[in-house]
């Protein structure tokens, strides 16, 4: 098995005054990557105009291009809309699902959605007390739910787990104590160690660290623009005996 | 009794999210006096005056203190083996 070039950024916010500016740092990503994964918040405010600069900025690349929406996606209440005009530009768009990609040979598994949120394990929301409480964490839970089960169908040789939300707490330092439960919950680290995977992506915490772990010891990067201070980050996962 | 600073730069930060404008959730905004102080990065240069009106419009009278970095995606470089 060869290795595995994973390039991946999130948080674009790319609005009509970026149309352009992103693509320019794409040019030759194919001699760096394999695979390109966008980590949510693709727009500023979820408009349909947005939704069409970022189809455009991402299209036809040489490598495929996966990617899950973000809540600033969600803004406008058209997340199925904006992930038609992604999908018509050849984008995969994960919504609690997975995607099986050939990479020379190599199958690739990626799994993912946007992710929620509610805390990380002894510092957390619970489905308890008022209902608006109650859905605010059964939608983390059923996300979680959908991964697990996702990541358990796949029959592959490698698995990534694309997400908006953090799974871990880790790659939040630097963000304020108090908001960590509107940024991810470690109930989706927590599907993600019970059926294990190579890497865990995710975006949304802008003022985070790049790198961080589950506690089953599975590697998490957050890689938010303003985290990454570069077009994308980009790792790579050795195949058996061979370095790539 | 004049309103308390924290409320002016808590309005101005809600402003800051929920104006169809702006929609930025990461900026630090503070208030000292009669300055509202405005700290974060954005994308380019055309953000970065347009959340200066929208927190001028949200807290009139404060000189505002536009302290935005325009943020450079930069080229990518280099890679880390997992």
């Amino acid at each position: 098995m060869t290795g595995l070039r994973v390039a991946a950024v999130g948080d674009v916010h790319l609005g009509e005054d970026m149309r352009g500016r992103y693509r320019e740092h794409l040019a030759g990503i194919e001699e760096r990557a394999d695979v390109l994964l966008l980590a949510g918040d693709l727009t500023r405010h979820g408009t349909l105009e947005e939704g069409r600069v970022v189809a455009d900025e991402f299209r036809d690349l040489p490598i495929p291009v996966v990617a899950v929406l973000g809540n600033h996606d969600y803004h406008s209440d058209k997340p199925a809309e904006i992930a038609a005009l992604l999908r018509d530009a050849g984008i995969m768009v994960l919504h609690d699902d997975s995607v099986v990609l050939d990479i020379d040979g190599v199958r690739l598994g990626v799994v993912g959605g946007k992710g929620f949120g509610g805390g990380f394990a002894g510092k957390c929301a619970s489905e308890f007390g008022e209902p608006e409480i109650k859905a605010f964490v059964n939608h983390t839970k059923r996300i979680a739910d959908r991964w697990r089960r996702a990541l358990k169908e796949l029959d592959v040789d490698r698995r990534i787990v694309l997400s908006h939300y953090s799974p871990v707490n880790d790659t939040l330092e630097g963000e304020p104590l108090e908001i960590y439960p509107f940024l991810g919950s470690y109930l989706l680290a927590e599907a993600v160690d019970a059926e294990g995977a190579d890497l865990i992506i995710h975006g949304h915490a802008h003022k985070g660290t790049e790198k961080g772990m589950t506690s089953g010891g599975i590697r998490v990067r957050n890689v938010a623009l303003p985290v990454l201070n570069r077009a994308y980050a980009v790792y790579c996962r050795d195949g058996d005996g061979e370095s790539c | 009794m004049g309103e308390a600073p924290q409320y002016v730069a808590a309005r101005v930060q809600q402003a800051l999210a929920e104006d169809e404008r702006t929609t930025e959730l990461g900026i630090r905004v503070d208030v000292r006096g009669e300055q509202l102080f405005l700290r974060g990065q954005v994308s380019c240069e055309e953000r970065r005056t347009l959340i200066a009106d929208v927190a001028e419009e949200a807290a009139p009278g404060l000189a505002i203190r536009n302290e935005l970095t325009v943020s450079d995606v930069r080229v990518p470089e280099g890679e880390e083996k997992l």
